[in-house]
Formats: structure tokens, sequence, C-alpha cells
């Protein structure tokens, strides 16, 4: 098996060094390399890995608190048509996060928000106690999870996945808003005729 | 059939730098850059050996290291352990100096002088036969590309048929005609006589 000249072979293969020291310290180039491309920054980590849990839950609650609100919306036309005009104040409408003013989405949607607060707000007014305090509660749901979204957004400003779900959060407050303003007020009725 | 090439490395020390790459892959993989640097410092001569070996030239060499540790850092979160992570490093290496030669055509001017004196300026003159260690370096540059990338990984670099063959992205059967391609022309040139 092992005859001489495959002896020979070997041990002059093996007297090469394995390891040669490059001319120059390498170190520094890779280093800049590393710096210039923000790689430290765009690479997933532990708390990236949270902020996907984040993200995940905050869509999970915009969509939840959508559908109540629809769902409520409609119970609240047919079962609780009376006690609307019993309602002497009126909530202002909360604030509006700074985040959530219209970032990037244009003129188009500041105007349709403006308006749709207005009438949004009219009808709130007109919404028996419980049911406004469900839709406020989930209009702020929603507005948190914009904030969360843009938070993300702010730290991965490139992220097209993160831009969608900002501008899809977006949509669903407006969708929340018209729904509630386009509702249909309850004829009042008197029971005690 | 073939030989492993005994290595010069002690099973201590092997054992010693493996669990310290591991303390230090884990603490990279955080975004530690201090513990990174420190992997570059233990691996970067191998490396540079390797990619100088196959690409002969300098240069490229460097080139190779480089992309070769920027490319480890970026993909960290991939490693997965199962492998050292020098060999996972060699195979990052491996993959620059073939797309290089992809990119650059194959021919590629060697610098044999430079590596000849390079490496020999770079060892101990006591440890080994200093002209013994330059013809063997020239017989081994002197090789065809295939024969001596497989040789330089196979022989040099002691890892099996089938990872070379998985680094050098050819089958089993190729890489092993190749081993042997280049150990004949070795022992041609080298003036040792033909076995078998």
């Amino acid at each position: 098996m092992n005859a001489p000249h495959q002896d020979s072979l070997d041990q002059a293969l093996a007297k090469l060094p394995r390891d040669v020291q490059p001319r120059r310290d390498l170190w520094q180039g890779i280093r800049s390399e590393l710096g210039s491309a923000q790689t430290l920054e765009s690479r997933p980590s532990r708390s990236s890995g949270m902020r996907w849990y984040q993200m995940a839950a905050a869509v999970l609650l915009v969509i939840a608190s959508s559908l109540t609100t629809y769902v409520l919306m409609r119970e609240s036309n047919v079962q609780e048509p009376a006690l609307a005009d019993q309602e002497p104040s009126r909530p202002a409408l909360t604030v509006m996060p700074a985040s959530f003013a219209g970032q990037g989405l244009g003129q188009d949607y500041a105007q349709a928000r403006a308006s749709l607060d207005q009438q949004f707000e009219a009808r709130l007014a007109s919404l028996p106690g419980p049911a406004r305090e469900k839709v406020q509660r989930n209009l702020a749901d929603i507005r948190k999870a914009a904030h969360e979204i843009a938070d993300t957004l702010a730290q991965h400003p490139n992220d097209p996945l993160l831009q969608e779900l900002l501008l899809s959060t977006y949509q669903s407050e407006l969708r929340l808003l018209a729904d509630v303003a386009q509702m249909t007020p309850a004829p009042v009725t008197r029971v005690d005729l | 059939m073939l030989l492993r090439v005994p290595r010069n490395d002690s099973v201590v020390n092997v054992e010693r730098e493996s669990m310290t790459d591991a303390h230090l892959v884990a603490a990279a993989r955080g975004g530690d850059m201090h513990a990174f640097e420190r992997l570059y410092r233990v691996h970067s001569a191998r490396v540079y050996g390797l990619c100088l070996r196959m690409t002969r030239n300098p240069d490229i060499a460097e080139d190779c290291v480089q992309l070769a540790f920027v490319r480890a850092w970026r993909n960290l979160q991939a490693f997965e352990g199962r492998s050292a992570f020098g060999t996972w490093l060699h195979r990052i290496a491996v993959n620059e100096v073939l797309s290089h030669q992809r990119n650059h055509g194959t021919r590629e001017e060697s610098d044999e002088e430079a590596i000849a004196e390079h490496v020999e300026i770079e060892q101990a003159p006591s440890q080994f036969d200093a002209m013994d260690v330059t013809d063997v370096e020239r017989a081994l540059e002197s090789l065809p590309e295939g024969a001596r990338h497989a040789m330089v990984l196979q022989a040099v670099y002691g890892y099996s048929h089938e990872e070379v063959a998985d680094m050098l992205g050819v089958a089993v059967g190729t890489c092993k005609a190749q081993v042997h391609r280049g150990r004949r022309l070795l022992r041609q040139r080298l003036g040792m006589a033909e076995v078998e």
C-alpha cells in the first residue's frame, strides 16, 4: 500500500506550509467594506426577529379591529336606534399621531382623511355609548399598529414589505372612518306611544 | 489508494481552535466585529495559502481572501455549525477563486517567483528544506488548473474527495481523476519514479 514513491511525494507535499501570511494586513480593507455596506444594520438579529413578531401582531390587530367594528356597526344600527339622540356630549376625535399624519402618502390621503374625520366625528357622536367606545378603541388599536410599523420603517426605510404594511394600515384606518361616517343614522322610533 | 497528507497541526491545537471559533462565531453572529476580526486573524493565513495556490497570483489571492471574509460576515447567520468554521470559510474562498476565474478567464498570468519566494520567506528555514519546498511549490503550480485545484484541496489541505468535489462543483469521480493526474504529473516533474 505505502510504496516508497508514494511516501516521498506525500512527504514532499506535507512539507508545504498550509498557512501563508498575506503580504499586507487585509483586515482594514475587509473592515471598510463591511462598514461602507452598513452590514451590521442590515443583518437579521434577534431584535429584528422580535420586530417581525410585532409586525405580525400589528397586522392581526388591524384586521381584528376592522372586523369587530364592522360587526358592531351593523348590530348597533339594528338594535339600538333610539338612544342615539339622547347623547348630548360628543367626544373629540383622538389626536392624530404625527407619524401617522399622511406620512409619505400625499395630499389625496390627507384630504380624504380630513373629510372623513368630519363625518366620522358627527356620526360617532350619534352612536350609543358602548358602541362609540368600541369604535374608539378599535381606531386606537389601528393607530398604535401604524405607529409601530412606522417606527420599524424608520429603521429599515427601504423595506418594501414594511412600506406596504404601513400603507395597508392607513387604508384600514380610512376604511374604518368611512364605514362609521357612511352609516345611515338610525331613525328615531318612539316607543312610549 | 491515495494517501492523506499528514497534517502538521496537533489535535490539541485544532480542538482548542474549534472551541475558540465556536465562541467567536457566536459573538460575531451577534454583530461583534472584534470577534470577527479575531476569526480573521486566526484563519486568514490558511485561507490566503489556499487562494494563492489556486490562483497562482498574490494580488488575486488577496482579493479573494478579502471577498471571502466579507461574504462570510454577511452570511454568518447561515452558518449552521455543521462543519468547522474554517471549512466553511474555505468553501467560500474556493467559490471566490472560481468566480474570479470565471469572470476573468482561467489563464491568469501566474507569478511563480512571487509565490515561491513568498512561501519561502514566511516559513522558518529550520523546519523545512527550503529547496524541496520551493521545488514542490513550483511543480504544484505548474499543474493544469483542474488537477492543481484538486491537488491543493485534497493533498495539501487534506479535504476528502467528496468535499473537494463539492467545493469545486464537479463529480467525485472527476475529482479523483484530477488528483490521480496531478500526482502523476508531480512525480514526473519532481523526478520521482512512476508508481504502479
